[in-house]
């Protein structure tokens, strides 16, 4: 289980991204977090990710205490990060390099297989379109099995149609191995269509608003009523969370700090 | 579904590709052939100047003098002599600068400390015309080969030195992130995330840097050299023979490039999946 004990977070400049949030995410449970911009919502993935240090509070997973990146979560970011001097199969094993050589071969095959890019395994990253990118992407942090799997507004940069296509995928895969998914979205559509549960943010400073349970059983239809109905239910969360603080919006704020260096 | 969208653009990009294969071969000789075109011409044209006697070609020798000159100096021997003496000077300086250029930049772009320490120093140094050393250089080292390839190190020194630290420095924040959350670590994440983001940037720095390195060894040998195509050169002013002069030069030209094509193609394979280096090697 993961459990994020009154997170908090203040930048040197004194922004406070997060303040006290508190949530647990049970084990192959699918978590959606929305919010507008500015409300924390990628300060706390790259908590969870022990990418960036929290200011206050604790991210503990199964009772290890999280504070840099650790070998049972993943992540996905908005752009695929590929590194572009790999061979696409080569992007999907990067984090295999234990591994002997015919297993790592073998599970990256199984992958590429997977998420339906084959014979794409010689390509390298500038040769694919982007939702092929991000699969691969999706693929490199699914091959070392990891229990969490973290997703920063993975698909906003896909056209619509690609996206519905990857929400789907992503379902797919995570029906392999049942990892814990926690998702960072500003798509109301995709955090009605992949989560179980859906955590409103409130911004400045990012605080944890409402909680929506998602009881609809998968694969969603995305035009039935009870889909609107949620659908509904977590727009007017938002609204509400956003009321108050429209005023002084300004650009995120979360990005990390300088070069680890 | 994507893919299925995807794969018959793929294809047609690729028969276009195949189709003008036979024509592309023609362009890719036609384009150098067209530069050479121009040079060519003026040879022909001075050849035939002086042939006709409207010009004695004493100052400005004809092609064939030229060639005749290259000829003579390759069946003494001496040819070989000055081509080596000069290439292993450019060798030794070249060496010697790419370490040094190599470890000092990665040393300031890799750690901050460092780099603002050290960093005004060498740009400091970087603003003075390298040719101003050659005295102190002479006075401190002699005149021999150590002075020398001292200075050719310098001018190679600078670029290199430039060219690591910033492709370093501008590696991008968002893969070296990548190596993090896959927990690489120290050295790892130089192996398999630096090094390969830097390699580009590091090839041009050595291109750079070698035709420094070409450019201060004629700066070397003409503050007292016994042999090298400097000496050539000097010894063609001194002498009068201005064929001498030009024959070191053209072979200074064929070197310089020969050694700059080494690099091109030693790097090749290493820089294969970069978009522009493909696009660059196609064209030229």
């Amino acid at each position: 289980m993961l459990v994020l004990d009154r997170l908090g977070k203040v930048y040197p400049n004194g922004v406070n991204a997060l303040e006290r949030f508190s949530a647990y995410v049970r084990l192959g449970e699918i978590v959606a977090i929305i919010g507008g911009s500015g409300c924390g919502k990628s300060t706390l993935l790259r908590a969870i990710a022990g990418l960036d240090r929290a200011t206050s509070g604790t991210v503990t997973l199964d009772d290890i205490s999280i504070a840099a990146p650790h070998a049972k979560i993943g992540i996905i970011f908005q752009e695929p990060r590929l590194l572009p001097w790999l061979s696409v199969a080569d992007n999907i094993g990067f984090g295999l390099s234990e591994l002997p050589a015919d297993i790592r071969r073998e599970k990256i095959a199984r992958a590429l297989d997977r998420v339906g890019l084959a014979d794409k395994a010689n390509a390298w990253p500038r040769e694919l379109s982007g939702g092929q990118a991000q699969r691969v992407a999706i693929a490199r942090a699914l091959v070392p099995q990891p229990e969490v799997l973290l997703l920063d507004e993975p698909f906003s940069a896909l056209d619509a149609f690609t996206r519905r296509d990857l929400q789907d995928h992503l379902l797919d895969l995570w029906a392999d191995t049942r990892p814990t998914l926690v998702l960072v979205t500003h798509d109301v559509d995709e955090a009605m269509v992949l989560a179980d549960r859906v955590l409103v943010m409130r911004p400045r400073p990012g605080r944890l608003f409402e909680e929506i349970k998602v009881n609809l059983a998968r694969p969603r239809d995305r035009n039935s009523p009870l889909f609107d109905n949620f659908k509904r239910r977590v727009l007017t969360a938002l609204d509400r969370s956003l009321d108050r603080s429209l005023a002084d919006a300004d650009p995120k704020t979360t990005e990390g700090e300088a070069m680890w260096w | 579904m994507a893919m299925t969208v995807e794969l018959p653009a793929l294809e047609r990009t690729d028969a276009i590709a195949a189709n003008p294969a036979s024509s592309g071969r023609l362009r890719r000789w036609a384009r150098p052939a067209l530069g050479l075109l121009l040079p060519v011409c003026i040879a022909l044209a001075w050849e035939i100047i002086v042939w006709l006697g409207l010009s004695n070609g004493r100052l400005m020798p004809p092609p064939t003098k030229l060639f005749a000159t290259i000829a003579d100096l390759a069946r003494s021997g001496e040819l070989t002599r000055h081509i080596v003496a000069t290439l292993g000077r450019v060798a030794a300086g070249f060496g010697l600068g790419v370490v040094a250029g190599t470890l000092l930049g990665a040393i300031s772009g890799y750690w901050g400390l460092a780099r603002r320490l050290l960093d005004p120093t060498v740009q400091a140094l970087r603003a003075i015309p390298s040719i101003a050393w050659i005295p102190l250089f002479i006075l401190w080292l002699g005149i021999f080969e150590t002075s020398k390839i001292v200075l050719i190190a310098a001018g190679v020194f600078f670029p290199v030195y430039l060219g690591v630290m910033g492709a370093i420095l501008s590696v991008d924040r968002k893969i070296v992130e990548v190596g993090r959350t896959f927990r690489l670590s120290g050295p790892a994440m130089i192996r398999r995330i630096l090094l390969p983001a830097v390699l580009p940037a590091y090839v041009v720095a050595l291109r750079v840097g070698l035709g420094l390195g070409w450019m201060f060894v004629v700066a070397a040998e003409f503050m007292g050299a016994s042999e090298g195509l400097g000496y050539l050169l000097i010894d063609g002013q001194q002498l009068g023979k201005p064929a001498q002069i030009l024959a070191a030069i053209v072979i200074f030209a064929i070197l310089g490039k020969a050694t700059d094509w080494l690099i091109e193609i030693g790097t090749a394979p290493l820089l294969r999946w970069q978009d522009a280096f493909g696009g660059k090697s196609g064209a030229a």
